[in-house]
């Protein structure tokens, strides 16, 4: 497949020179070095040939900023790097937001903290950062703001600029699960639109892993996804593991997908509770927070803390389970089953639930190309897309399971998938711990001071949200010279202001909670 | 409980009356309404909280109410940024006095680790803009710490402690 769209690509477009990578060691199978001139072509072919724009970022490199765009499929395993050079003094590229929707708001990203204006961006304003700001926070060296381009930093308020009946959903409001703000503007209950505000929760991850070593930069992931911390720590330390070539041993990897599979069955459950509570039935919520409380206690003996562990290190584990480990997870997966049928009658079947979510918050089949939301969001609507398949990692390709898919990508099939994919995660743990291998836990001689080869990886691993993508740009220090975070939600939640246009304020609301929106992991 | 930082100057009433007054603050104490507001993590701990393991409603302050106006305690869970800091101030203003403010997790304590240098975004310390009655440390603190804050902030109101702390006999 990759030769395939080579050979295409130069037919298609003559000046480009595809190189191929080693996979293995980049992350990615294609790097195509593109031009001002032909960035918007290049993009327009992607998306002719049924790729989304998975990821988009920039990176300073003193000299010139470097646009990172990456291409992505959903049947292959086939990811393509393109990259763009800007100048630094006068930073500017041609905008592909009429191509991918969901660029739109990774170029007002790249603006706010690089400084590159997208010329063509229809609404090219601050999303992330508060108005006083007047620096582009990731540039290397520190640039002022032009003062042309100040006017730019203003946040949104629409209010001011337009007549119309406007409701502020967040920043806070409890169905937002977070500090979310959506401006919507209302004709009587009917939403006519709704513009989400990022940034009322950035806490600068970026900024702070260019100012960490690797180790120390443990605790972050933890912290961005609250609810799938130990994905968040798996994604990060697999991702440096296969930039340094790290060998991890076979216990580690059984070890670490039964408790990163744990960790998605809490962060399932407590969305369970709080998506019935946004419809206004808080009895699931007590049920709920019940069954996660016995993953806590598990996770807990093993991994220190409640809530954010940083579980796993670069090699291994932080320390070995034991037998009390096994006993413990093999009695709470029968406790589970057994409530998922509870499960069912208290909350599945109730007409008033049914009512409020059956046809409710229907997605189009175009959204997985224009937007790239992933997970169960984009298995409601029938794509098999799962990267624990597509691209396993840890030892999820030793362990078989299937993966849930829903035809109708309303919200009673996200909230179907979701309870389908707890009793899947059961079942990946149940045959992880019934083959897990005795032996060592670390990698031997893992350096204090991990010193990374030059070069890029991006690698991804599937979160309870969706794809997760790390990115990183190592300049052989020991601490990363980039590090980016493609973040599920972010993408999953652009496609709430077409789903909520012409519905239902109510409804609007379950959709919203059918996204399991964490707000950190989308802020940073 | 809090000492540093900003705090309110209580004035001496007019009319004291003593004994009334300390009904009345028992009163207080035992039925507390936090606001339901979640900044981050510790926003999850709080909700262990108040769920059936923790169960907060032992304490009578299970009461959770998404508009301040009806809310007597704010639960300040999370990193307040420089974009949201305007925002906990308004709700702390709607909120009807008397009021009290616990402030859980290091992040809105001090900036807890995201207040590295060079840092752009967050306020370091909640206690800067609004009073704050009880610190709650950790990160995130465990829901058995904010039942001892909430425990702290009934002392606080009525001068005397739920449970009284056994004295050190060893």
């Amino acid at each position: 497949m990759v030769k395939e769209i080579s050979e295409k690509i130069k037919e298609s477009i003559g000046s480009v020179e595809p190189v191929e990578t080693p996979y293995d060691q980049r992350g990615y199978h294609l790097s195509i070095e593109a031009t001002q001139a032909n960035i918007v072509d290049i993009t327009g072919f992607f998306d002719r040939i049924g790729f989304y724009l998975a990821d988009m970022c920039c990176v300073d490199y003193i000299d010139y900023l470097e646009i990172v765009y990456f291409f992505n499929n959903h049947s292959k395993v086939c990811r393509i790097r393109v990259t763009l050079k800007v100048d630094p003094e006068r930073p500017s590229a041609p905008t592909i937001s009429h191509i991918y929707k969901i660029a739109r708001w990774y170029e007002r990203e790249i603006h706010e903290f690089f400084g590159v204006l997208f010329e063509g961006h229809p609404f090219m304003t601050y999303l992330f950062l508060h108005d006083q700001i007047d620096f582009y926070p990731l540039r290397k060296k520190q640039v002022p703001v032009p003062e042309k381009d100040k006017r730019l930093l203003n946040s949104f308020n629409p209010e001011e600029q337009e007549d119309g009946f406007f409701l502020n959903l967040g920043p806070q409001h409890p169905s937002t699960h977070g500090v979310l703000r959506v401006v919507v503007k209302m004709n009587g209950e009917y939403i006519l639109s709704a513009e989400p505000i990022l940034g009322y929760l950035h806490r600068m991850h970026e900024k702070m892993a260019e100012n960490r070593t690797y180790q120390q930069f443990y605790p972050n992931p933890a912290r961005m996804d609250y609810l799938g911390a130990l994905n968040f720590n798996l994604g990060y330390v697999t991702t440096v593991e296969k930039l340094c070539g790290i060998e991890v041993p076979e216990r580690a990897q059984y070890i670490r997908t039964i408790t990163a599979e744990l960790n998605r069955i809490s962060s399932h459950l407590l969305w369970f509770g709080a998506f019935v509570a946004d419809l206004g039935g808080l009895t699931p919520f007590l049920y709920t927070f019940d069954d996660r409380e016995n993953i806590l206690d598990i996770l807990e003996a093993v991994a220190g803390s409640r809530l954010t562990y940083s579980y796993f290190r670069f090699g291994g584990l932080f320390n070995d389970v034991d037998d009390d480990f096994v006993k413990n997870v093999k009695k709470f997966i029968d406790r589970l089953r057994s409530r998922f049928s509870m499960y069912e009658r208290l909350v599945t079947g109730n007409v008033i639930f049914i009512n409020r979510v059956k046809n409710i918050g229907v997605m189009d089949k175009t959204y997985p190309l224009k937007y790239g939301c992933s997970g169960p969001v984009i298995r409601s609507i029938d794509i098999p897309f799962d990267i624990r398949k597509h691209e396993p990692y840890a030892a999820y390709d030793r362990v078989d399971f299937e993966v849930a898919t829903g035809t109708n990508a309303d919200n009673m099939d996200r909230y179907l998938i979701r309870i389908k994919e707890m009793g899947i995660s059961l079942n990946i743990i149940e045959k992880a711990l019934n083959d897990l291998p005795s032996g060592p836990i670390k990698a031997e001689k893992i350096p204090k001071k991990l010193k990374p080869p030059k070069g890029d990886i991006y690698h991804t691993i599937e979160s309870p949200r969706g794809e997760l993508g790390v990115y990183i740009v190592s300049d052989e220090s020991d601490v990363p010279y980039r590090m980016r975070w493609r973040v599920p939600s972010y993408s999953n939640l652009m496609t709430f202001p077409e789903l909520a246009g012409g519905s239902l304020i109510a409804d609007a609301i379950a959709t919203l909670g059918s996204y399991d929106l964490v707000i950190p992991e989308i802020d940073r | 409980m809090g000492k540093g930082g900003l705090h309110l100057e209580t004035k001496e009433p007019i009319i004291k009356l003593a004994i009334a007054e300390k009904f009345i603050n028992l009163a207080r104490a035992n039925s507390i309404w936090p606001m339901t507001f979640g900044l981050a993590c510790c926003a999850i701990e709080m909700m262990a909280a108040a769920m059936a393991r923790f169960d907060i409603a032992r304490f009578g302050a299970e009461v959770f109410r998404p508009s301040p106006r009806q809310a007597d305690l704010m639960i300040v869970n999370g990193t307040v940024t420089k974009k949201m800091a305007p925002t906990v101030v308004t709700l702390y203003e709607q909120m009807p006095s008397p009021k009290w403010v616990i402030v859980m997790g290091n992040c809105a304590i001090s900036g807890g680790p995201f207040g590295f240098k060079g840092q752009y975004n967050i306020i370091e310390g909640i206690d800067k803009l609004i009073p704050v009655d009880v610190y709650v440390p950790g990160c995130p603190p465990r829901p058995e710490g904010l039942l001892e804050g909430l425990m702290k902030l009934e002392e606080k109101i009525t001068g005397t402690r739920r449970f009284p702390v056994p004295e050190q006999r060893w």
